[in-house]
């Protein structure tokens, strides 16, 4: 999210009283009333008592106000803090989600008569916070990479920001109508570029390399505290379920593509090979084979089934180039799906019952913990598919060890030399072919384990569910959120399933609007929304400046790990 | 033996439809190393301008003379597409790691499919196209052989594209260049041949033809629908891979050798594995095979992989 660069020759002074006026008139809109009619977006209709959406308005201006008090006031602590432009990305980011607001009110309430004053204060106060904040002065700061804080402190840093994360996803999922997901994202988005602008983030990835298991174990709680913010119901946690099915396939698919670099249109088949095995051999009354052993065995079995189709498919294609590879293994998703939709008993042995697919598939039982019922945490209630949630999250978090324990090591780094140069790497003595096949394995073996659960979280295995759009729905979460990075996937996986569920109206040009941000992507950020540097490095490389960042950030994170 | 010639002739009409499409595949790729993938998608816009021209521009017509006006409102659009597709989402990605331009027009493919179904009326689900005077209707039987009038129609316009395309590589200064451009784009731009022309040319060429088989597979069918691009695309694919990746004619018997495998395939192979069920199954293990046992192609490829 590039702020367009508009050349007003600073008035930092002026710049600064505006966008502190601008911050107080927008406090002072938040509480008042903004619409006559209590039933939209919450409760905006009553003066002195600011709904959900007004308390982030107050939260904007009050950081407006701290970034106008920051502005050339230079404390030490604070020099890499870039006031400048994280007070622009807050006054546009605040301007949009004002807007939108507005927007809704006068759509819902027939018009803009309807706006209340509180509603017009607010666009004022941020259309003059836009004002100041352009006419601040650019400010130098040092380097984010550099700043070390006390052990102690950044701990508490990642913690917050991990908590704040949580908390505003609970509150984007609360949003039960398309105006206030839209306004929630909005907000999120908002204080999401003003802490990157600022050059929060650049600090965060140094410094969560420095604490690499706080933050780790911070988001594995982080994701599984979330089920107890939907106090036990199901509506949000059967999407989560599917996200995290989702996002599990997304990361293994991201050892393949990401790392390796070997692009897989089929991937999808892998997923469904796994789902199969466990609909299959489950207890199910359509299962189709006879033997049904316990659920450890039949997830080993599904991956190891997926990961020998992997090999059977990958061997003699990887000796090739990498476009016939992405074309070999979408010849071998389509081959999957007419053959699981063939295997009705007519067209071939009555393996998956067709295009009605295996239904009916039993709730899963590990050591005598029932996933079909609920259960009691003290005062929480973890629903049916929170169970499956926090399965599957353990079974994330398993990936992403696995993902950031490879990247690290002697194959991770085989892989990367592969993915930039092939030959090179081979004249350096990379073993390519092995490299290659294990990657490939492994990302169908990951694929068919979250398969096998998810056989058991969904209420049926029907081919359609396994078609080439979802393989390139898989391909387009790693490509938008940053190949070869976890939270760019996890921030893909999320975006691309969340954002359809939640904003219905959206539903028909779901599709147009993925191809389109595929196209636009690769044209303008092919490195994805939060790209590795070094990936970011190989799309652009003729910048000289991002080559020495690089180099500096990787000398400091060995310095950080040794 | 009637079995024999008749799954013959199925098989020659739906390989020339490949053969077709295949075309556009190799000529893209043999002079950018980039396999537009979304090419299927100009196909399916091919068939979708012709009827659209068909309903708009004939008047719904059934008379033989409105053919033509089909064909070339189809290759109108298709090149229109095919054209700003390569202007503004291939031509800035010409030195982009290979991923780039390939999920680029898997972009493409999903948006066009997608903005087909959105705007083109009743196109959710496969729309009926017209059946022309003397090019569909009745068929016509020699022995016990059932010739179907499209057939006729579709073999036809396979000759006669490709003797086009014949005379066009060799005889015209624009089909020199393209070869020219194929074998050596640095020594091409050298002679004074404007590279970006000749491109935005081949794939303009790749889009009449693709049109031309959008056209023939409506007749054939009687129906088109938004997502038949994609199928036709992986298989023409196959068959531009079959032929030998930047072998023009390669790729024209590349399409046929294609379409008779199955045929025949569907004909012969027995029990339950057999049958159209199945059919597409056994194009892509020729596709698998080929890869693994002769990249190059049946006919050699005319590119090296110059990556």
């Amino acid at each position: 999210m590039n702020i367009p660069k508009i050349t007003i020759s600073p008035r930092p002074n002026v710049g600064k009283a505006l966008l502190a006026g601008g911050a107080v008139l927008l406090i002072v809109a938040a509480l008042l009333a903004w619409s006559y009619d209590s039933t939209i977006l919450g409760d905006l209709s009553i003066s002195g008592n600011p709904a959900p959406l007004q308390e982030f308005a107050i939260v904007m201006g009050v950081v407006g106000l701290i970034e106008a008090a920051l502005v050339h006031r230079r404390l030490t602590s604070l020099s890499w803090w870039d006031t400048t432009s994280s007070a622009r990305a807050l006054a546009v980011g605040t301007l949009v989600y004002i807007v939108l607001i507005d927007y809704n009110i006068a759509y819902q309430s027939g018009g803009v008569i309807n706006l209340d004053p509180g509603a017009w204060l607010a666009l004022v106060g941020a259309l003059v916070m836009v004002a100041g904040s352009f006419l601040l002065a650019p400010v130098k700061v040092t380097n984010q990479l550099k700043v070390h804080g006390a052990n102690w402190l950044e701990i508490v840093v990642i913690t917050a920001t991990l908590a704040a994360l949580l908390f505003m996803v609970a509150f984007i999922l609360r949003g039960d109508d398309g105006g206030s997901v839209l306004a929630a994202l909005a907000a999120g988005g908002t204080f999401g570029v003003l802490l990157f602008r600022g050059g929060f983030f650049t600090w965060l990835s140094v410094a969560a390399a420095r604490h690499r298991p706080v933050i780790m174990l911070g988001a594995l709680v982080v994701a599984l505290l979330f089920p107890l913010t939907q106090n036990g119901t199901d509506a949000n946690m059967s999407i989560a379920v599917d996200i995290a099915i989702f996002l599990c396939a997304a990361l293994g698919l991201n050892i393949v593509v990401g790392l390796a670099g070997l692009l897989d249109l089929g991937y999808i088949a892998f997923l469904g090979t796994g789902a199969y095995v466990g609909a299959m051999m489950s207890s199910a009354a359509s299962a189709t084979i006879g033997w049904h052993p316990p659920f450890l065995v039949v997830a080993l079995l599904g991956a190891l089934t997926s990961a020998v189709l992997g090999l059977i498919i990958g061997s003699p294609t990887l000796r090739l180039s990498g476009d016939y590879l992405a074309i070999v293994t979408l010849a071998f998703g389509e081959i999957f799906h007419t053959a699981v939709n063939n295997m009705d008993g007519t067209n071939g042995p009555d393996l998956t019952h067709g295009p009605n697919g295996i239904a009916g598939i039993p709730d899963l039982n590990l050591f005598g913990f029932n996933f079909g019922s609920t259960h009691n945490l003290g005062s929480f209630t973890i629903s049916n598919y929170s169970n499956y949630y926090i399965l599957l999250v353990l079974v994330a978090a398993l990936i992403i060890t696995i993902f950031s324990r490879l990247n690290n090591s002697r194959i991770g780094r085989g892989w990367i030399a592969i993915r930039e140069d092939e030959r090179a790497a081979e004249a350096m003595g990379v073993n390519i072919f092995g490299l290659k096949i294990l990657a490939f394995a492994g990302g169908a073996f990951l694929a068919g384990l979250a398969g096998t659960i998810q056989a058991h979280a969904t209420p049926s295995v029907v081919p359609d569910n396994y078609t080439f759009q979802e393989s390139s729905f898989l391909l387009a979460a790693v490509v938008l959120g940053g190949m070869g990075t976890v939270v760019g996937v996890a921030l893909g996986a999320t975006v691309l399933k969340l954002l359809p569920e939640k904003l219905r109206f959206i539903e028909d040009y779901r599709l147009l609007i993925f191809g389109l941000a595929l196209v636009l992507m690769m044209r303008f950020r092919p490195e994805g929304l939060i790209a590795s540097r070094r990936r970011q490095l190989e799309f652009h490389d003729e910048d000289e400046n991002l080559a020495d960042i690089v180099q500096e950030e990787h000398v400091d994170e060995q310095k950080a790990n040794a | 033996m009637t079995q024999f010639i008749q799954q013959l002739l199925n098989g020659l009409t739906v390989g020339s439809l490949y053969a077709l499409i295949a075309v556009g595949y190799t000529v893209v790729y043999g002079i950018v190393q980039l396999i537009n993938f979304a090419h299927g998608e100009v196909f399916m816009i091919g068939a979708f301008g012709s009827l659209a021209t068909w309903q708009v521009v004939c008047q719904k017509s059934t008379g033989l003379w409105v053919l033509p006006i089909m064909i070339v409102g189809g290759a109108l659009c298709s090149v229109a597409i095919a054209l700003v597709m390569e202007r503004f989402a291939y031509r800035p990605l010409r030195n982009a790691p290979r991923l780039a331009p390939l999920i680029t027009a898997i972009g493409i493919s999903i948006a066009l499919q997608r903005a087909i179904q959105l705007w083109y009326p009743g196109a959710t689900s496969n729309v009926p196209y017209p059946s022309i005077d003397g090019v569909t209707g009745g068929s016509l039987t020699v022995g016990s052989v059932v010739i179907q009038r499209t057939t006729l129609f579709t073999l036809g316009v396979l000759v006669v594209s490709a003797a086009a395309l014949y005379i066009f590589i060799s005889r015209t200064r624009t089909g020199k260049a393209m070869v020219a451009v194929s074998q050596d784009p640095d020594t091409a731009r050298l002679m004074g041949i404007n590279v970006d022309r000749i491109i935005a040319a081949a794939f303009a060429m790749g889009a009449i033809l693709a049109a031309l088989a959008g056209v023939a597979q409506g007749l054939r069918d009687s129906n088109v629908s938004s997502t038949m691009g994609f199928l036709a695309g992986l298989k023409a694919f196959t068959a531009a891979v079959l032929g030998g990746i930047g072998n023009i004619q390669g790729a024209v018997a590349g399409g046929l050798v294609l379409g008779l495998i199955e045929a025949m395939a569907t004909q012969y192979i027995p029990g339950q594995f057999g049958g159209n069920a199945w059919s597409d199954v056994y194009a892509f293990i020729v596709l698998i095979l080929v890869l693994v046992f002769r990249p190059q192609g049946l006919f050699g490829a005319r590119v090296v992989d110059r990556a």
